[in-house]
C-alpha cells in the first residue's frame, strides 16, 4: 500500500470528519425541522410506485427533461451530479474498506493490495473528470458568457468555487502521487492524474507534497459536504424528492380521473 | 406604478407564517435549483425584467423572508446577534408582496421548470399567508375580493341583476327561451355561466351562443339564474383561501342537491376553480366539464351537427386555465376542426407553452400596465400566424385579449369558440339570428 503512497487517514482526519457530519446533520435537522412546520395537506392523490421509479430514472439519474431545453446545460448538470455522486461514493466505498471491514477481510486485501485497487483508479478518474467538465462549463455560462437566464449570487459562487477546489486539488495530489512513482505499470489507469503529472513535468513544476493536496482536497470537501444543508447543494437532496413526488401527483390524478370517467359511464 | 412600495423602516413588522403551506411547499423553496428557466418563458418577467418577479426570485425571496423568521441566523437568535443578522423591514416586505401579486398564476413556471415544482399552488400558499398577516392583496386588488363577498360576484354587481342576460337576451330574440332555472326545475345539465359572462355586455354572447348550442342539441339543461355564486377563484387566487372554502361549500352544497350529471361551463377559470380547486374541499355527485369538452362529446353522440361552412382562418389561445392548469388541449382544437371551411393554424407558443393573455391571478387588476403588454404579446403570437381570428374558450381571456387588440388596434378578430360552433350549426351569425327568424316568422 505504501509503495503507491496512498494517503493513509490520521486522527486528526477522523475528528474533522465527526465535526463536519456534526454540521451536516444539523443542518439537516434545522432544515427539516423548519419544513415541518408546514401544516397543509401535501399529496392529495394516491402514491404511484411506477411514476416514482420511473421519475427517478428519467428525470432525477437521468435528468433528460433538461435536454430538451438546452443539451449543453443537460452535459453540465448531468457531470456535476453524476461526477460528485460518483466521487462521493467512492469515498464511502474507502471508507468502509478502511474503517469498517477489518484489514484482513478479503475485499479489504483485494482494494487496498491487489488488483481492485485499479478499480478505484479508473473510478476516481472517470467521475472526477464528469465533475471537473460540468464544472468547467458551469463557469464558462455563468462567468465568461453570463448566459441571461442566469443570475449569480454568492451561494452559486460558493458552490462552484468549493467544488472546483475538490475536483482540481484531487487532480493535482493525484498528478504528485503518480509522480513519485515514475515507471510503475499502474499509472495508466489514473490518466487525468497523469496528464496533470506530464503538464507539470513539461512545465518543470516541481513535485511538491502531495499530501499537502490530499489534505486541501478534504477539507475543501469536509466544508463543502458540512455547508449543504445551508447552501445551494441541498438541491440535490430536495429536488429529487420533489420531482418523484410531482411524478406520483400527477400519476395518481390521472388514475383517479381514469376511475371518475369510468363509474360515470356506468352511471348513465 | 400602481403598487409602489412605502418606505416605512418603523412600522413593526408583523409574521408571516408559514403553517398555510405544506411541507412539500417548503421542501420546493429548497428545490430550485437557481437554473432560470422559468425566466425565458414567465410572461410578467418578460414585460418586466426585474429579478425577484420571476419564479427563481419570488421562491429566492420567500426562503430568504422564512429563515430570517425562523432559521438559525434569525436576527433574535443567538447565532444571528453573533453575526450582526439585521430584521427584516416592513418595506421589505411589502416589496415581496408587490412582486408576488405581479403574477398572472399562468404555471408556464411549472412546465418548464426541471425539477417540477407546483409553483401556482406555491404562490397561492404563500399569498394566503400574506394575505393573513395584512401585506396582501395589494390596494388595486382589494376591491374584487370584496365585491365578491358582497355581491357574490368580483364587479360590483347586483345579485339580483345576474340572469338579467337572459332576459334581455329573450326580448331582443337573441335566445329563443330563457334556460330552465334550476332552482325550481330538475336537470341533467347545468350551464354554470360564471361571472364574467353574466355580467359583462361585451361577452355576453358567450353564454348566449352557448345556450342557444345546448338548446339547438336538445340537452336538458339549466342555469341558477339569481342563485348562481361565483365560483370563488378569485379569492383562491388572490390568497383569501378562507373565504374561498365558505364560497366553495356553499357551492358544493347546492350543486350536489340539484340532482344533476353534468355541469358545463364557458369559463376556464370557473372550470379549473370547480374541477381541481373544489376537488380539494368536498366531494361532488356530478361531472365537469368545459363547453368545448361537452359539445365534443355531442358532436360524437350525433346530437350536433356541424353542417355550414365557416370560412375563416383562425388560430386558438389556449387559456391557461383550461390547458395547462386542467390538461384540455385536445377538445377546442377538435371543434375547430370538425367545423367545415375553418382553416386552423396553431401559434408558435401553444398547448402547455401557450403563452398567456396575462388577465389572471389578480394581476389585471394589480398591475393593467403589465397585463396590456403581455396581451399585446399574445396578439403578436396570433397575428404572426397570418389568422384573421383569434379564438379562445374562456371569457377573461377574451376580455385580456381583447385589450391587446384594442390597444395596438390589430388586424384580427377575438371569437370565443361556441360563436363559430353557433355559426356552423346555423349558418349565421347569433347577431343575425333575431333578423332572420323574424323573417321566417313574417314568411
Amino acid at each position: 500500500m505504501k509503495h503507491y503512497l496512498y494517503f493513509e487517514a490520521t486522527a486528526l482526519l477522523y475528528i474533522l470528519t465527526f465535526v463536519t457530519f456534526i454540521f451536516f446533520f444539523a443542518g439537516v435537522f434545522v432544515t427539516i425541522s423548519l419544513w415541518r412546520r408546514g401544516k397543509a395537506k401535501s399529496l392529495y392523490h394516491s402514491v404511484s410506485t411506477p411514476a416514482i421509479i420511473k421519475a427517478f430514472i428519467v428525470n432525477v439519474v437521468l435528468q433528460l427533461q433538461i435536454i430538451k431545453f438546452s443539451f449543453i446545460r443537460w452535459v453540465m448538470h448531468f457531470c456535476i451530479f453524476i461526477g460528485f455522486m460518483g466521487l462521493l461514493a467512492l469515498t464511502a466505498w474507502e471508507a468502509f474498506l478502511a474503517d469498517i471491514l477489518p484489514a484482513s477481510s478479503a475485499l479489504v486485501r483485494l482494494f487496498f493490495n491487489n488488483g481492485g485497487r485499479l478499480i478505484l483508479d479508473v473510478w476516481g478518474e472517470v467521475f472526477g473528470t464528469m465533475l471537473l467538465a460540468g464544472l468547467i462549463i458551469a463557469l464558462l455560462r455563468r462567468y465568461v458568457f453570463r448566459v441571461a437566464q442566469l443570475d449569480t449570487i454568492l451561494k452559486d459562487t460558493v458552490s462552484i468555487v468549493l467544488l472546483l477546489i475538490i475536483s482540481v486539488s484531487g487532480f493535482i495530489a493525484e498528478a504528485f502521487r503518480l509522480m513519485a512513482i515514475p515507471g510503475s505499470p499502474d499509472l495508466i489507469y489514473s490518466f487525468v492524474g497523469l496528464l496533470f503529472a506530464k503538464v507539470f513535468a513539461a512545465a518543470g513544476i516541481p513535485m511538491l507534497n502531495y499530501k499537502l493536496f490530499v489534505w486541501l482536497h478534504g477539507l475543501a470537501a469536509m466544508l463543502f459536504i458540512a455547508l449543504i444543508p445551508f447552501s445551494k447543494m441541498w438541491h440535490a437532496f430536495a429536488s429529487p424528492i420533489e420531482i418523484i413526488l410531482d411524478a406520483s401527483e400527477k400519476q395518481g390524478k390521472h388514475e383517479e380521473e381514469v376511475a371518475a370517467a369510468h363509474y360515470s359511464v356506468s352511471r348513465s | 406604478m400602481e403598487n409602489e412600495v412605502k418606505i416605512d423602516q418603523e412600522t413593526p413588522v408583523r409574521e408571516v407564517k408559514v403553517e398555510n403551506l405544506s411541507m412539500r411547499q417548503l421542501l420546493e423553496l429548497d428545490a430550485c435549483t437557481r437554473c432560470g428557466e422559468c425566466s425565458n418563458w414567465c410572461p410578467a418577467y418578460e414585460q418586466d425584467k426585474r429579478e425577484p418577479i420571476n419564479p427563481r426570485g419570488r421562491a429566492y425571496d420567500f426562503r430568504r423572508l422564512i429563515r430570517r423568521q425562523y432559521g438559525l441566523l434569525r436576527p433574535d437568535g443567538f447565532l444571528g446577534k453573533l453575526f450582526g443578522k439585521k430584521p427584516i423591514t416592513e418595506a421589505e416586505i411589502k416589496r415581496i408582496a408587490a412582486d408576488l401579486y405581479e403574477c398572472s398564476t399562468c404555471r408556464q413556471c411549472h412546465f418548464v421548470c426541471p425539477v417540477s415544482i407546483d409553483t401556482v399552488e406555491l404562490w397561492e400558499a404563500i399569498r394566503r399567508s400574506f394575505v393573513e398577516a395584512g401585506y396582501g392583496p395589494l390596494d388595486s386588488q382589494k376591491d374584487l375580493v370584496t365585491s365578491v363577498k358582497s355581491y357574490d360576484n368580483p364587479w360590483r354587481q347586483p345579485r339580483s341583476s345576474r340572469a338579467r342576460w337572459t332576459r334581455v337576451a329573450k326580448k331582443k330574440k337573441r335566445i329563443k327561451e330563457e334556460p330552465k332555472d334550476l332552482g325550481k326545475n330538475k336537470a341533467e345539465v347545468i350551464y354554470f355561466v360564471g361571472c364574467t359572462g353574466s355580467y359583462d355586455v361585451n361577452v355576453e354572447e358567450v353564454a348566449i351562443n352557448t345556450v342557444n348550442i345546448l338548446e339547438h342539441s336538445q340537452t336538458d339543461f339549466g342555469i341558477l339564474g339569481n342563485k348562481e355564486k361565483c365560483c370563488g377563484s378569485v379569492l383562491l387566487r388572490m390568497g383569501d383561501r378562507e373565504s374561498f372554502e365558505t364560497i366553495a361549500q356553499e357551492n358544493i352544497k347546492q350543486f350536489n342537491e340539484l340532482g344533476i350529471k353534468t355541469l358545463v361551463t364557458s369559463c376556464s377559470g370557473c372550470f379549473k376553480t370547480i374541477k381541481e380547486d373544489y376537488a380539494k374541499v368536498g366531494g361532488m355527485n356530478f361531472d365537469i366539464k368545459h363547453t368545448a369538452e361537452y359539445l365534443v362529446e355531442l358532436i360524437k353522440s350525433g346530437k350536433l351537427e356541424l353542417k355550414h361552412e365557416v370560412k375563416m382562418k383562425v388560430t386558438y389561445h389556449d387559456p391557461c386555465h383550461l390547458g395547462r392548469h386542467s390538461g384540455v388541449y385536445d377538445a377546442p382544437r377538435e371543434l375547430l376542426r370538425s367545423i367545415p371551411g375553418i382553416e386552423f393554424v396553431e401559434m408558435e407558443r401553444s398547448r402547455e407553452f401557450s403563452r398567456c393573455c396575462g388577465a389572471g391571478g389578480g394581476l389585471k387588476a394589480g398591475y393593467p400596465d403589465i397585463q396590456n403588454k403581455i396581451s399585446q404579446q399574445r396578439i403578436s403570437d396570433a397575428i404572426a400566424t397570418g389568422a384573421t381570428e383569434l379564438v379562445s374558450a374562456c371569457p377573461f381571456c377574451y376580455q385580456g385579449l381583447q385589450v391587446g387588440i384594442q390597444a395596438m388596434n390589430a388586424p384580427i378578430t377575438m371569437r370565443d369558440i361556441t360563436e363559430l360552433v353557433y355559426r356552423s350549426l346555423t349558418g349565421k351569425t347569433e347577431q343575425e339570428r333575431p333578423a332572420a327568424e323574424g323573417e321566417a316568422e313574417a314568411e
